[in-house]
């Protein structure tokens, strides 16, 4: 089918073009040609690349997502699933339980429809994910179709418009003037200007227009939407992204896996609010309030020997920073969160004495690391040789010693000592380092039965100096996100967007005069009650009085 | 008197101002037709007098911010007392902007109560000074609370717009299937307003008389190590699920409660929640029903005289503009400046939180509003209803949330 798009302005419009771009005469109405019904001035009537005509395939996919109504409906669909996804705790919400269990237990039969549905990681599903996608796909589109056109129209804007383009504007004006048109046009050129105006005459003819940029509002908008967008997908890369959960123990370098990175928390500390900082009302619910988590870090690199597990790396230190909730450390995008502690009061060391238990006679000390124990000690004429470590110390059936686990709940430690008055291959010794544990487990009663030693010897703590504990063990995330900048460039573009196109308008007045007639038609995208009042307060220095709502053409709205 | 003092008196003067100026309003409407003056006149003069009153009743809420703020060391924002509050003074901020460009006194007969209702529904939580948690002790909770406050705010106005729009626009004497439709939603979106003021009345009415009934629950119906206690402060209608009554204060000869909450209503406090949801549709209901008999037609329709002599076009465009206004604020406030903080505390921009997701929910939501505009016809009535419907979501990301599904913004006070 081909149609005339010629305009009787003389110009050729593009197929779908409502307002002839040249004139604005409105185009394919012929026969409501007087009619006075408002004009669609969506994107200034002109064609958009969605209006083709003989459509194929891509074409097809094209329109559909060009179609606000179909991004208004993506929308609904996007924000209706995101609702069904409140309704019961999520599944990412929880760790250690089982789903399938968890949703029938707590909710009931609904819980489980609710799981079997699939809403349990609604924002993990794929139709979410795919929802996600097409909006994408429609802000791209959708701006695309439209922009363009649009842009091409602003800028080349014809003065003299059409009368009926004029006079079916919302904004319409018209009334007789007493003077040359010429000179009544002249003269309406530096009102407008200082009003802001971008003013340009032709003859008989005016067009002023000011804040044409708040136009592109709603693109920039879209374009930092998919920025967003993208960057969010792309975070789902290997490599841009890590996000893990570690025990630093009070005074420990403790190496970060999968990184060349160590960190050592130097202190931890825990405060909490005196009752002298809190209200009468708030001190008389008796609760504790915590004030301060924070963690000393302090972040090494590794050098040289880093992948080498027998070798010692050697550490640099790169970074220092106090961890606090809502500070956390950030070393060139290595980041590291507060997340939560545990207060463990653990032993990091103890520095027993070797005395001799009938003479009294102290020999000396040394210093046992519960990690990471040396394995020999010489302690004056004896000699310490390290021939066992159970970190969770028990007895299998043959009691025979065991570590129960690798959690350092009872940790002992069995020597084999040889010196004077002690026999040749030496004898065997077990120490718990726990005071507490020496009872419980009977280490008397065991260095007993192994011998050996021949209740010659005894290791015991002097001082409490001799004792080092870990206090507090905090848990810190651990994060990597290497697309957070453009995130945060796609949030900010989306904000200029929006100052753009919210806090301005594109305003448009258009005059002609015609044998002593003026007639005055106004547009702007939004806010019409200052648009109306702008046009009366001209009028009115003009001359002319007029009620700022007689200005109102009524009608359609948009 | 130290500055926690001054700060709760500046509360009540705020709310009591408010309240009185509300009166004024009522006074610049209605006297219009009163004898011996002119319209025009009146309305210019009332209308001064109601606003400056709202100024000052401005100026008194911000005395207690100020002095809260001063007295606790942080914004008052923590708690949903002190947010309710906030939202209330932003509510009137709102107001004061778009009644500077508009100048319509109208909006503050309707924006006023509406503001009133939320600083007393703020009232109902414990309202002590409560010590920062480490995760709140940022800048960020100056700037994001603050700000989605705000665009909540604009949305408020557009809802008292749009609320406006209708009673304005909607036909009461239409008898056709959409126009009874359209008058029983408007009836019903009036009605629930009432029930909301019912609760804060009961919730207040048993403070004054300091009623408690005691409930012990035990350890197999709570799923907890132990048997819990439950307060009630409202006279219980509703028991908690295998509950045992403890002690109760009687209330009109009533002892005992009528029913038990059905055991697939779980959560937190379960009982009393409900027991204080029939409360507030008893007390609403009751409220309803008086205004029905004294004004003996539908509180709508009452009202809807009042707005004659507004344009419909001027109350659909200030509806849209505060929407448009507080869009970009919300967008801001609740989003970027929540995904930065969420960024800083918890390491992730954002983690589908049920706030969370309420915030965007809420923001899904306008966006299509402001889409549905671009489009012909769909202004007035349409974009009216939608204003309204928005302000639901806005409340239930506010309130709701909290209430019902908590979550990593469940702060103090909400229970």
């Amino acid at each position: 089918m081909i149609k005339n798009t010629k305009c009787e302005c003389g110009h050729q419009n593009p197929v779908g073009t409502v307002l002839c771009e040249a004139c604005g005469k409105p185009q394919f109405e012929e026969k409501m040609e007087n009619s006075g019904e408002l004009l669609e001035m969506r994107y200034d009537g002109v064609a958009r690349r969605s209006q083709r005509a003989n459509p194929n395939f891509i074409d097809k996919v094209w329109n559909f997502f060009s179609s606000v109504k179909v991004a208004v409906y993506l929308i609904i669909i996007t924000l209706v699933g995101a609702m069904l996804g409140t309704v019961f705790t999520q599944e990412t919400m929880f760790v250690t339980i089982n789903p399938e269990t968890y949703y029938k237990t707590k909710y009931g039969t609904i819980g489980h429809i609710y799981y079997k549905l699939g809403l349990s990681d609604t924002f993990n599903s794929w139709w979410f994910i795919l929802l996600l996608v097409m909006i994408g796909a429609s802000l791209v589109i959708c701006s695309l179709d439209r922009v363009l056109p649009l842009y091409r129209a602003l800028s080349k804007q014809k003065i003299r418009k059409h009368m009926q383009f004029l006079t079916r504007q919302r904004v319409v004006y018209q009334g007789p003037i007493h003077e040359n048109s010429a000179a009544w046009i002249e003269r309406a050129v530096t009102p407008l200007k200082k009003k802001g105006y971008r003013v340009h005459t032709e003859g008989g003819a005016l067009l002023a227009e000011k804040q044409r940029f708040s136009r592109w509002g709603p693109y920039v908008i879209h374009i930092g939407l998919i920025v967003f967008l993208l960057a969010v997908l792309f975070r789902g890369l290997p490599g841009l992204h890590m996000d893990e959960h570690y025990w630093f123990p009070e005074g420990e370098i403790t190496p970060i896996p999968d990184t060349h990175f160590y960190l050592k928390n130097e202190k931890f500390t825990v405060e909490y609010y005196t009752e002298d900082e809190m209200s009468e009302d708030f001190k008389d619910q008796g609760k504790v309030v915590p004030k301060l988590f924070e963690t000393k870090a302090v972040l090494y690199q590794c050098v040289a020997r880093c992948d080498d597990p027998l070798a010692e790396p050697e550490l640099k230190e790169v970074h220092r920073h106090n961890i606090q909730v809502n500070d956390p450390l950030n070393y060139k995008g290595f980041q590291a969160y507060q997340f939560s502690f545990e207060n463990i009061s653990e032993l990091r060391s103890v520095q027993p004495t070797l005395v001799d238990k009938e003479t009294g006679e102290v020999y000396g000390k040394f210093k046992l690391t519960m990690n990471d124990p040396d394995t020999e000690y010489q302690v004056g004429p004896y000699k310490l040789v390290l021939k066992d470590k159970y970190m969770d110390f028990g007895l299998d059936e043959q009691k025979r010693p065991i570590s129960k686990s690798g959690e350092p709940n009872a940790p002992a430690f069995l020597f084999t000592i040889t010196g004077p008055g002690l026999p040749e291959d030496g004898g065997q010794y077990i120490y718990f380092p726990y005071l507490q544990q020496q009872q419980y487990y009977g280490q008397d009663q065991l260095n007993q039965r192994l011998g050996g030693t021949n209740n010659k010897l005894e290791l015991d703590l002097a001082a409490m100096t001799d004792v080092d504990i870990i206090e507090y063990n905090s848990y810190l995330n651990i994060r990597v996100d290497r697309v957070m900048p453009f995130v945060w460039t796609g949030l900010g573009i989306v904000m200029i967007g929006l100052i753009m196109g919210f806090y301005w308008q594109h305003r448009r007045i258009w005059l002609r005069v015609d044998d002593g007639i003026v007639t005055l038609g106004g547009h702007t995208t939004k806010n019409w009650f200052g648009m109306r009042r702008e046009v009366s307060s001209f009028l009115q220095g003009m001359g002319i009085e007029v009620d700022e709502k007689s200005l109102d053409n009524g009608g359609n709205r948009s | 008197m130290n500055l926690l003092e001054v700060s709760k008196q500046a509360f009540v003067i705020a709310f009591l101002l408010y309240c009185v100026a509300f009166c004024f309003y009522v006074v610049t409407i209605t006297g219009k037709t009163w004898k011996n003056r002119d319209p025009k006149q009146h309305e210019r003069k009332w209308g001064k007098i109601s606003f400056v009153t709202t100024l000052l009743g401005l100026l008194s809420h911000l005395v207690y911010v100020a002095t809260r703020w001063a007295w606790s060391g942080h914004i008052p924002v923590s708690n949903m007392y002190e947010f309710m509050t906030f939202l209330s003074l932003m509510i009137i901020v709102a107001f004061t902007i778009v009644y500077l460009i508009y100048r319509k006194e109208l909006v503050g007969l309707f924006a006023l109560p509406l503001a009133i209702v939320v600083m007393a529904y703020a009232a109902v939580f414990p309202r002590d000074v409560q010590p920062l948690i480490p995760s709140l002790r940022s800048i960020w909770l100056y700037i994001h609370v603050t700000l989605a406050a705000a665009g909540d705010a604009f949305f408020a106005v557009g809802f008292i717009a749009g609320l406006m729009c209708l009673l304005r626009t909607i036909d009461f004497k239409g008898t056709d299937k959409s126009a009874r439709r359209q008058k029983l939603w408007l009836e019903i979106t009036f009605y629930s307003i009432i029930i909301v003021v019912g609760f804060i009345v009961s919730v207040f009415a048993f403070r004054a008389s300091g009623y408690e009934a005691v409930f012990t629950q035990s350890a197999e119906a709570t799923e907890q190590s132990s048997g819990t206690k439950e307060v009630y402060n409202l006279p219980p209608i509703v028991a908690p699920y295998e509950s045992q009554l403890e002690s109760a204060d009687s209330f009109l000869g009533m002892s005992k409660p009528l029913v038990e909450v059905p055991s697939w209503f779980k959560g937190v406090n379960a009982g009393r929640k409900s027991n204080t949801i029939v409360w507030a549709l008893i007390t609403g209901t009751l409220l309803y029903g008086v205004l029905r008999l004294v004004l003996r037609k539908p509180l709508s329709e009452a009202l809807a005289p009042a707005l004659k002599g507004m344009d419909a076009d001027d109350l659909d465009e200030i509806s849209y503009r505060a929407i448009a206004i507080g869009f970009p604020v919300f967008t801001l406030g609740a989003l970027v400046f929540a995904m930065i903080w969420a960024q800083q505390a918890w390491g992730r921009f954002w983690g589908w939180d049920p706030k969370e997701v309420w915030a965007l929910i809420t923001w899904l939501f306008y966006s299509v509003y402001l889409h549905l505009r671009l489009s012909r016809g769909f202004h007035g009535r349409k974009a009216s209803w939608l204003a309204v419907l928005g302000f639901l979501v806005v409340m239930f990301t506010l309130v709701g949330v909290n209430l019902i599904i908590a979550g990593l913004h469940s702060y103090a006070g909400t229970d």
